[in-house]
This record gives structure tokens, sequence and C-alpha cells, in this order.
């Protein structure tokens, strides 16, 4: 690489514990907040300007927190725990009372997924008891939509995208399973859109743009596979991306689908172009692996971030190829 | 004998004869005690009566307190008759040769009858006919004020110069005159004003033997006479036609008629006495001239502003003068007058000039201030910036106005710049070196630090009252000026030239503290009546500050050299193969501080020796630690500023703080040490401990950040050090990983960086051992301890208790032993490395890591163990400055494990040293005092003070004992050194 290679602008220390996944909420109020779910069961939640964690919220009883995101407009945290359970957070008034939670039967490392439907209703898939199981609720009401198991023996699911696309009656959902195969579910219509296998290994993780219908997912070998649906959401597979070091935690593309980052179990952040997967950088500042990466949402896009939290017990955040930031 | 003999001739005899007539009128001034009173005057010779002439004056003034006067014709004929006692026969205008007591009681009586005199009698002295008379007594009285020896007489005479122009003062009562008999009044005194003025500036600006009272009363009269010639209502009601009767002959060519030419001419000659009057009088030392002063100002002020236009100026600068006048009562009434010349000034809608005014003047100090300030002696300096300052105080919210005007902000800050430069002369600031051990030894108290400061010197002035009026006038700039203009404008300077950039950071720092409204005196209001509201938000403030630090942090200005490398190099060398150290071997103390003074003896002959650099870069240096000096102390300034809000500040200055904290030039640590009190206490954090360990994340982020990019950051390791000095065994648990950090960039890094890591683990490990004193290391702090341990062995049974969990869970090792033994390990790597300065800073080290781990053995025994080789190596085939350490470490070693040892020592070790120490000592006893400074017996001497205790500890067995006897025996030889007989006495 050409510059020097860039540093973080921060690092958020003391967490004490792997930091498996990370949301920021930079949109609305006053403090950037970035929330962060820990291996040691709690939630961090990171005062951006103090650089300080405001409050800790401990809700799994010890059990690692897998996945933890906020409702769109109102001040509810959302957080999955292996304690096989998903909680309903109320933090408005600088509370931290969790309001409601949800059992889900699922002892894998399944990240729910999200979809706002309307104001106030959001969808959430996550993974059911049984091996193949992926079960949609409706929220706040926590009325069961459907339970989506593939007609083949697949493995666990390992990992789930839901998203709405612009044409097509009802919400989709993306399904990355142990034995490395990809699946398209139409969520309404409970069926199985299209099958791929895009791994030999596990599907560790996928991410997908629903503007440009394209998505990528790592697993615990060498390739990133980057794949697209066509207009008759069938899944094809594109070129892969092979890595230096195999391993991948978690992929992350930037709201403005400009650069996808990478958290790497070679303790590397690496950030791509999301066009072409072009390498752009590789972030190093990590001891040990790097399990997620987010970019923040902040509305003026040069003060946005991107947040990698270790097996270290450290997040760093960066300030990177921001338009007029210095890219550092 | 005359025939008439009735006429008293014996003064004596008149005086007897008279009194009881005086006494009588004195007490009843009744038409018949009069009548007495003059029979028996009569009744005495002329020339005893002459000689009388004071007594009576003296009767006669009471006659004149009690009564009045109401027949014009009594009070003209007194009144001459008064002169005419007053003057030399043939000169009216020439005071008489008489002598002082007559004098005064003749100037009494004066006084008295003018103060006597009925109504509106006293209104005739003033007309054309009275000219010449009151001409007369006017040179009269002037000039007995003026040449007069007798210091009453003076003051009698400018009091009845004030009576007789119905200007008294006094506590009687005085007729008051209408407007048109003022005029007259004025029209009269206009014939005598040019006389008046310039004698009375004589008096003034003239000898100052006669003493303040003299100087007061000359300045009222002045003040007074001008104020009522010069009265804007008279000029402005019209002089009154006054034709001249026609019978007053050559009396009509005294009269003066006050047309507008003749107004400007007498203001300008006017103006040119009271530019003397002002520069004479305004610095004055006594306090009542310098309180006339103002009132001169707001009498002629109030009255003559129009007529006296020129001097409007001048009279403001005097007042402006005295608003930071040392005396508070000079003070005060100054304030008074200027908020009522202002407040005149707005109400008549002319606050627009009077502003102007200021400014005007404002601009002309600012520029000859540097002018004066290189050329005028201390006490003018100070006069002319208290002036700058009064100033600003009296414009007041208007200065922010002032400065927005390119040209003034301009003129201003060239004349601080250049009034502030520094003198960077000093050659010894350069060479102060401060050392981990002094910093640590006095880290507790903040006044040790306050008191050390180091006196600036600047090129244009010494005294520290100007230093302290020139940052009080930035302050009151800061105060009420624009926040956002100043800083924009003084970091502009601070940009553009290293020449302004120290006095360009003093003025920042300042300017910010006064925006906050520190320090800053607003009793005088100025201009503004109502009271001033802070304009400046914290907000506003925050941004300021934040670009402020932002410049002064910035890579260039804040990272500079000071020190020359060369001469670091040297010194580093000297520091650490300097053998000082030894001289404590035997009570290694282990978690204490080195030894200070050694190394400061080191210092200073290394302070002679480094002439080698250029004189002009040894200036470079010092301008570069004044520099850090001042933006240390600024960053402290903003904390104050701001107070608590300037905790998340701390985000990205405490960093460079703690950077500078450890720094080795003298001046610059302390300076940041300083800083960081001062910080910790705005803040609201009762000391460095909390600062530290409160934002603690913040530092340990950019540490950590940086020693990943230690070619770029190289004082990471040192921000580190700092914090472990300054921090309790709370810090540890965050560290941590830290701790990995360093050993990690060790096992990576480089020949040069692992000497600076070293120092971090020196560091940390002195930390650790001033946390958990470990048994051992608590009761080896002296050789009588020893002695104690010695009768009952160390409690080896204990240990067992601590693994009574069982031998087969291994339990989680406390932190402090886990890091202290991560490091032990990469010591026994580094006792090998080839440089002597990294091997004798590793010994340290591991000296260190034995005392903390001395508390489990089962730790220490494997550790010491593995380290045992290269331990060995050093203690019998390396330099001796090796062995010597060694041989500490190894002492230490014995305290802990002596049972472990027992074999290695008596085998491999003792017989070296007990051969060594044989071979050395014919060599010691021939030497002579010299000796005592080798390497050679600082050797001798440690392994003779610290071989018994060691043998003792290793319960070494007879035939051991005997060689090692043997060895010592020689040194109880009283040729040897007269230590080494004592140490081999122990």
């Amino acid at each position: 690489m050409s510059r020097a290679a860039p540093s973080p602008i921060f690092t958020l220390r003391g967490a004490g514990a792997p930091l498996n996944t990370l949301h920021f909420s930079c949109h609305g109020g006053d403090t950037p907040l970035l929330f962060s779910g820990s291996g040691k069961g709690a939630i961090h939640m990171w005062n951006l300007n103090t650089r300080r964690a405001e409050t800790v919220a401990e809700g799994h009883s010890g059990n690692s927190v897998v996945w933890v995101n906020t409702l769109q407009g109102t001040d509810t945290l959302i957080s999955q725990g292996r304690d096989m359970r998903v909680c309903l957070w109320d933090l408005s008034e600088g509370r931290t009372a969790v309001l409601d939670s949800l059992w889900t039967g699922s002892v894998g490392f399944c990240q729910c997924s999200l979809l706002e439907m309307s104001t106030g209703t959001h969808l959430l898939a996550f993974a059911g008891q049984q091996t193949e199981e992926i079960k949609i609720v409706e929220l706040p009401s926590k009325t069961p939509v459907c339970t989506l198991i593939p007609d083949a023996k697949l493995g666990m699911v390992m990992c789930i995208k839901l998203w709405q696309p612009d044409s097509g009656p009802g919400p989709l959902l993306l399904a990355g399973y142990e034995d490395g195969s990809l699946l398209l579910w139409d969520v309404t219509q409970r069926a199985q859109l299209s099958q791929t296998k895009a791994h030999p290994e596990p599907v560790m993780c996928l991410t997908f743009d629903p503007q440009c219908l394209r998505g990528v997912s790592g697993s615990s070998e060498k390739d990133l596979c980057s794949w697209r649906l066509d207009g008759q959401n069938n899944l094809q597979l594109q070129d892969s991306v092979p890595l230096v070091n195999p391993g991948v935690s978690q992929l992350c593309v930037r709201g403005d689908g400009k650069l996808l980052a990478s958290a790497g179990w070679d303790h590397r952040v690496r950030i791509f172009g999301w066009k072409k997967l072009r390498p752009l950088a590789v972030l190093q500042y990590h001891t040990d692996l790097v399990l997620s990466v987010a970019f923040s949402d902040h509305q003026d896009p040069r003060q946005r971030l991107l947040a990698a939290g270790s097996k270290d017990q450290r997040i760093s955040l960066w300030s990177i190829f921001n338009e007029g930031a210095d890219t550092g | 004998m005359p025939t008439i003999m009735h006429q008293i001739s014996d003064p004596k005899i008149a005086f007897a004869f008279l009194r009881p007539a005086c006494v009588l009128l004195t007490k009843a001034p009744t038409v018949t005690n009069v009548e007495t009173l003059s029979a028996q005057l009569k009744e005495i010779d002329d020339a005893t009566l002459q000689q009388l002439q004071e007594a009576v004056a003296e009767a006669m003034s009471h006659v004149l307190e009690t009564t009045c006067v109401q027949s014009w014709e009594t009070l003209r004929d007194l009144l001459s008759e008064l002169c005419l006692c007053l003057c030399t026969p043939t000169d009216p205008g020439k005071p008489a040769e008489t002598s002082e007591e007559l004098k005064s009681a003749v100037l009494r009586c004066l006084d008295a009858l003018l103060h006597a005199a009925y109504g509106d009698i006293i209104f005739k002295l003033f007309e054309p006919i009275m000219l010449p008379g009151i001409g007369s007594a006017i040179s009269l009285l002037l000039a007995l004020g003026e040449k007069e020896r007798s210091r009453d007489v003076q003051l009698a005479a400018l009091k009845c110069l004030q009576a007789l122009t119905l200007q008294c003062d006094c506590t009687q009562e005085h007729v008051v005159p209408s407007s048109q008999e003022r005029g007259a009044l004025g029209s009269t005194m206009a014939s005598f004003l040019p006389g008046i003025t310039m004698a009375v500036s004589r008096i003034i600006t003239g000898d100052l033997r006669h003493g303040h009272a003299v100087t007061v009363g000359a300045i009222k009269v002045w003040y007074r006479t001008v104020g009522l010639v010069m009265e804007d209502a008279q000029l402005q009601a019209g002089e009154p036609c006054r034709t001249a009767p026609p019978d007053l002959g050559r009396v009509s060519q005294l009269m003066v008629h006050r047309s507008q030419d003749w107004v400007k001419s007498t203001a300008g000659r006017l103006s040119s006495l009271l530019k003397k009057i002002i520069s004479c009088s305004s610095a004055h030392q006594h306090w009542r001239v310098r309180l006339e002063m103002v009132e001169l100002g707001e009498h002629l002020l109030a009255r003559c502003s129009r007529s006296l236009g020129e001097c409007v100026g001048l009279l403001l600068e005097a007042l402006v003068g005295a608003v930071n006048d040392e005396e508070p009562r000079v003070r005060k009434r100054c304030e008074v007058v200027l908020r009522e010349v202002s407040q005149r000034n707005q109400s008549r809608s002319s606050a627009q000039t009077f502003t102007d005014i200021l400014s005007e003047n404002l601009h002309s100090l600012a520029t000859s201030l540097p002018r004066l300030m290189r050329t005028s002696d201390d006490q003018k300096k100070l006069f002319v910036l208290n002036v700058f300052l009064g100033y600003l105080k009296v414009l007041g919210s208007q200065v922010s106005v002032v400065l927005n005007s390119a040209a003034h902000l301009q003129r201003i800050s060239k004349a601080l710049m250049q009034v502030l430069e520094l003198d960077v002369m000093d050659v010894r600031i350069v060479e102060e070196r401060s050392y981990a051990a002094t910093i640590e030894t006095s880290s507790d108290s903040y006044h040790s630090y306050a008191a050390r400061i180091q006196r600036r010197h600047f090129l244009y002035f010494t005294d520290e009252k100007i230093f302290s009026l020139l940052m009080e006038i930035c302050r009151t700039l800061g105060y009420y000026g624009n926040i956002y203009l100043l800083t924009d404008h003084f970091l502009d300077l601070y940009q553009q030239s290293s020449a302004y950039r120290k006095q360009a950071a003093m003025v920042l720092n300042e300017i910010v503290r006064g925006a906050a409204g520190i320090s800053v005196s607003t009793e005088a209001q100025g201009l503004e009546s109502q009271v001033w509201g802070k304009s400046v938000t914290q907000d506003d403030l925050k941004v300021a500050v934040v670009s402020i630090m932002e410049e002064y942090t910035s890579l260039n200005n804040w990272h500079l050299i000071t020190v020359s490398e060369e001469a670091e190099r040297d010194r580093q060398d000297q520091q650490l193969l300097s053998p000082s150290s030894l001289l404590s071997i035997s009570n290694s103390n282990v978690g204490g501080h080195t030894q200070t003074n050694s190394i400061q003896e080191i210092s200073s002959s290394f302070g002679s020796q480094s002439s080698s650099p250029s004189t002009s870069a040894l200036h470079q240096l010092n301008s570069n630690i004044w520099q850090l000096c001042i933006q240390l102390e600024g960053i402290a300034c903003f904390a104050q500023a701001m107070g608590r809000d300037f905790r998340p500040l701390l985000m990205t200055s405490l960093y460079p703080v703690l950077e500078k904290a450890g720094e080795e030039t003298l001046l610059v640590s302390q300076a940041a040490l300083g800083s960081m009190w001062d910080i910790s206490k705005a803040c609201g954090y009762p000391s460095l401990k909390e600062l530290i360990t409160e934002n603690c994340d913040y530092l340990l982020n950019d540490i950590s950040l940086n020693l990943q990019r230690l070619s770029q950051h190289p004082q990471a390791p040192r921000v580190l050090t700092v914090m472990l000095t300054h921090s309790d065994c709370s810090l540890l648990p965050l560290v941590g990983d830290i701790v990995q950090d360093v050993l990690m960039a060790l096992d990576l890094s480089y020949q040069h960086t692992a000497a600076l890591f070293c120092s971090v683990l020196h560091a940390l490990l002195k930390a650790l051992a001033r946390w958990f004193p470990s048994d051992s290391s608590r009761t080896s702090h002296s050789r009588d301890d020893l002695e104690d341990l010695n009768e009952n062995p160390p409690p080896l049974e204990c240990e067992d208790v601590d693994d009574i969990g069982g031998p087969d869970v291994k339990a989680e090792l406390p932190l402090h032993l886990s890091v202290t033994k991560d490091i032990m390990e990469r010591c026994i790597h580094l006792l090998s490395d080839p440089s002597l300065r990294l091997r004798l800073k590793v010994l340290d080290v591991l000296e260190l890591c034995v005392c903390v781990l001395s508390e489990k053995e089962n730790e220490l025994l494997p550790m010491a163990h593995r380290c045992w080789p290269p331990l060995l190596q050093r203690l019998t085939a390396d330099d001796p400055l090796a062995v010597l350490r060694a041989f500490r470490v190894l002492c230490t070693l014995g305290e802990t494990c002596g049972d472990f040892l027992r074999r290695r020592v008596s085998k491999e070790v003792l017989p070296k040293l007990s051969s060594s120490l044989l071979r050395q000592a014919p060599t010691s006893a021939k030497a002579g005092p010299v000796y005592t400074h080798t390497l050679n017996y600082k050797l001798q001497l440690a392994v003779l003070q610290g071989l018994g205790s060691l043998c003792q500890r290793l319960s070494l067995g007879d035939a051991e004992l005997d060689a090692v006897c043997e060895a010592c025996l020689p040194y109880l030889s009283c040729r040897q050194p007269i230590r080494l007989q004592e140490a081999a006495i122990g």
C-alpha cells in the first residue's frame, strides 16, 4: 500500500470480555451511541463523545450476547443472548429495563435479523430450536409469522438476513447453513425460492445489499463468496475474493453501498470497494480475532465511523474513506 | 525721656496692656469692646505696634471668623491693609521679609476676611475698578505660594487664592454666586489666568521637597481657576459686553474679553501646561496627589470639556491611568468619576466621540508602547501599562468594537508581541535535567511545583509587576473582546512567525482566562453603566480552547527538541554507567528511589562539559523549552477557564501533557507537572492520582495506538511511565493489556527501542514493588532488620497454606505476579544482550522482579532457575559494572530463596568473588584517596558489604565460610580505605 497504514482514531476499552456484536445509533439524539454485546453477557452503551461506556446492562445472566440492535424510532434496544433469549429493553430517559423477552430455543451463534415493516411493527427472524429451523415473529406483539425448515439436511442455521424487496409483495429471507449452502426464502409464501452452495465450509456470515441485489458471504476458509439475485429471484454465484488468511466473523456494507468491511480471524479488518470487491485497506490494530464490524449511521457522511470489536476485549473506531475527511 | 509719656513703647508692656481688650474682643465682639481696643491702640507707639501686628492680626482673624463684614469700604480697606502687611513697602507685588509667623497670621486673617465678606459686597471686589488691587493681591499670594520656604505659609497663600476667587472648598459657608456674578468673576479672573496658571504650574512641577500638601493645594488652585475662567456655561452664555467706564483709564487695559480667539489660544497654552502637570503628577508617589489629579480631571471635564476640547484626551489619560492605582481610594474615586464622565457623555449623545477619543488614545499608546518599554524606567513602564489597561477598562464592552478595527488590533497585538519578547540567553535552562527519581519523590505536593516555577526573563523589563500587568491587559482584552476574533488573530501570529510564537501563546493563554472572567477586576465598569453581562458562553470558550490546543499540541509545536542529541547520548551513558548506585547496595531498597544526589552530581559535571553545541543552537533549544512551558501552562489555563467542562477535552489534552511530564528537561517536566496539578484542580479531581486513573482509558487508548507506531511516537512508553509513577494498584487491571502490548513490541522491536521498553518495564516493576510490597522487600530496607530475620527464619511454612487448594488445581495467578513473570521471562533473554547499557537496565529490572515474585516462592524458584545461567555469566564474566549489579541481584535472590542458591553460589560464584577480592586487596591497600572514586573500589565495597548477609542467608558450610573469611581478612588491614575496613567487619 502506498499510504501509511491507518490507525484507529480511538479505541474503547474496559468491556472485559470479547465483543461479539456492535451496533451504532448516531442518527438522532444528542449523543452518538455505540452498543456492544460482550462474551460475558454485558451490553455496553458507549457514548462516542466521551468515549466511555455510559451504561452497562446485564440481561442474559452472564451468557454471551451475540447480537444487539435498536428498533427504529423508539428507544428500544433488542439483544440476543446465548441463554436462548431475545430481550427488548426500554432505554428512554436513561432507563435500562427489560420490557419483554422471547425464548428462541437456539443455542447456536446465529444472529437474529430485524426488519421494520411499518412504523412500530418489526419482523424478527431467528434460528429456532431444531437444527435447520428459522422462526419469524412480529414485534412487539410476538405473534409468530412463520417457521421455515428446508427440505434437505443442511445443518445448523449460521446466519440470516431479512429484507423487503422493492418489487414483490412480501419480505424475503437469506439464510446460510452449516454445510455451506445459501437459501433464499419467501416469508409470506413460506417457500424456498433458490438455493446454492456457496462455500465448502459453514457460512459464517453474510451481508446483502437490497439496492443492487448483491450479497457476499464469508466462511471459515480463505474465500469471500459474492453472489447476486437475478430477476427471477435466483441466487447466482459470482466471483469469489481470496483472503490472505482464512476465517471471517462478520461482513458489513456501508450505508451508501460503497464499502464492504470484513472482520477477520487474522486480527484484521479488511476494507473492499463494494462494487468490484477490490481490496482497499487492511486495518491492523487488534491482537485477537475480530468478531464484529459495523458502520455508523451518522447523518453527516464525514462523521461516519467504522467500529470493530475483537476477542481482545477492545473496540477500535476508524474514520476511513470518508469524503473530505482525512483517510489517515 | 520724651514728653508724651502716655504712649507705650515697650512691646511687652504694650502686649500686656492690649491683651485683656483683645481677649475680650475675641470673646464678645461688640462695638464697645472694639472701641476699647481702638482707644487702647492709640496709646501704643507705632513702632511697637508694628511688632504686635501678629497678635493683632490674630485677634482680627478671630473677630472676622465670628462676625461678618458688611461694609464694602471695610472690606476694601482691610484687604489692602492686609496686603500691605505682607508686601514690601516699595513693591506691592513682592512679599516682605517678615517673619513666617506674621505672614501666616496675616494670611489667616485675609482668609477670614474673605470668608466674612457679607452678601454681595464681595462681588464689588471683582469690578473692573478693582483689577489693580486684586491683581497685586494675587501676585503677592502667588509669590508667597511659590517662593516662601515655610510650608504653612505656602499652604495658607494657596488657600487665600482659592478664597479670593470664591473657589474655597473649606467647611465654612460660602456665598453662592449667581450665574451672572459668576460670569463677572470669571471675566475678571481671566485677566489673571495666565499669571495664576503659570505660577501654580511651577509650584506643581517644581521642587518636590515642599511636600504633597502644597502640590495638592496648587493643583486645586490650578483647576479651580481654570474651571472658573474657562467654564463652558459662562462662555456659552456669551460675555456680557462690559464697556469700561470711562474713568478707568489705564485699568481698562487690564481687562480681558473672553472672545473665541482668546479662548482658543488660552486653551492651547493651558494644554501644554496641563501636559506638564500630568506627566509630573500622575505617577506621583503620594496618593493624595494622584487623587487630586483625578479631581482635576473630573472638575475640568465636567466644566470645560468644550472650551478645553483639545485637552480632553489628556485629561482622560490622566483619569484612565488612575483606574489601576494601587491606592484603593484613588481607584474608587476614579471609577466614580469615569462613570460620571461616560454617563454625561452618553446623555449628551456624544458617547461616540468619547469612545473615539479613547480608542484614538489607545491606538497611539499602543504605537508608542514598544518604544516606551525599551527606553523608560520600570516606574514609567508601569504607569504606561496602567494607562493602557485603564483604556481597556474604561472602554469596557466597547473594546470589542475597537478591536474590530484591524488597525487597532494590529497595533495592540504587535505591541504585546514586542513587549513580551523573552530573553532566551540563559544557558542553564537547557542543562537542567530531571530524572524519574526526582519526579517520583516530589510528586506529592503541589506547592513544591508552584514554588519552583522558573522565572522568565524578558528582554525589555525585569519587574514582575510589569509582567502581571501585561497579563492583566491580555485578560481584559479577552474579557471584553470577541473571543473568536482574538483567538483567530493571535493564532495567526502564532503560526506566522516563530519570533512571535511564545508571546502569542502567552497572550492566548491569558485571553482565554480573561474570557472566562478569571482574575479580571471588573469594578470599573467603564462606559457601561449597566452591569456587563458575560457574552462568552461555555461553548464559545470551548471552541476557542479546542482550536488553540490543537495548534499547541500539533506535531510541529509540541515535539520540539529540547535536548541536543549529542549531549543526550553522553548523559545517558554517564547515568547508566555510573556506579553511583552501588553505594546503597547493602540496603537494597527496591521500591525506593534511585540515588538522586549522585546523579545530580553527575549532571552538574556534565553541564560543565557540554559546551559543544553552538550558542545559537542552545538558544533554539532554550526557546523550545520556553515555548513548551508556556503551552503547558496554557493547557492549565484552559482547564481553569472551563472548569469541569474541561473534562471531555482531557481526551485529547492529557496525553500530551503527560508526555511532557516524562520529559527529561527539568523545566518542561516541571511545567507539565504543574499543569497536571492545575488541571486536576480545575476538573475537580482531588489529586494527580485521580486525574490519571479516571482518565486512564483516554491515556491508554493513545498509548496503545502509539506503541504500535513507536517510530513516530517514541514518547508512548514515557507516558506509561508517568502514569505508573502517579497512580496506585487500581491501575494495574487497566494497564494489563498494554503491558502485553509492550512485551509484544519488545519481542518484535529492534535494538534501539529495547532500552526504551526496558525503562517502561523498570517503571512498571518499581510501581508493582510499591503497590504490592512483599514481606522480604519490606523488611530488607535496612540491615538491622536482616539480623532479626535471621533469628526467626523466614516463614516458609506459610507458603503451604496458600496452596491448600490442592496441587493439581492451579489457581489463577494474581495479575501483578503473572505480569512480573512475563517480564522476568523477557529478562532472561535480554540478560545476554550485547549492549552493556541494556544489560545493566535489565539487571535492575530483574532485581525488582525477584522482589515482587518473592511473595510466591513456587513461582520464583523456577524463574530463578531459568535466570541463573545468564546471571552467572554477568557475575563472573562481564564488565565490572554488570558484575556489580548482578551481585546486587544475587543478594536480593539470596534474601528470598537462600536454600535454592546455596550450592550454586558456593560452587560457581564465591570462589570467583573471593579470588577477585584477594587479588584486589593489595591494590587498594596501596592506593591513595583517589582510589575511592574508582570502579574497583566500589566493587570491592559492594561485595564486602553484601557478602556477609548473603553468606548468612545461604547458611553456607564451614568450608565456604572459611574461604570467604579469608578473602575478607586482608581488608581488615588498617592500610585499606576506611570504608572497606568497615564493610569487611560487617
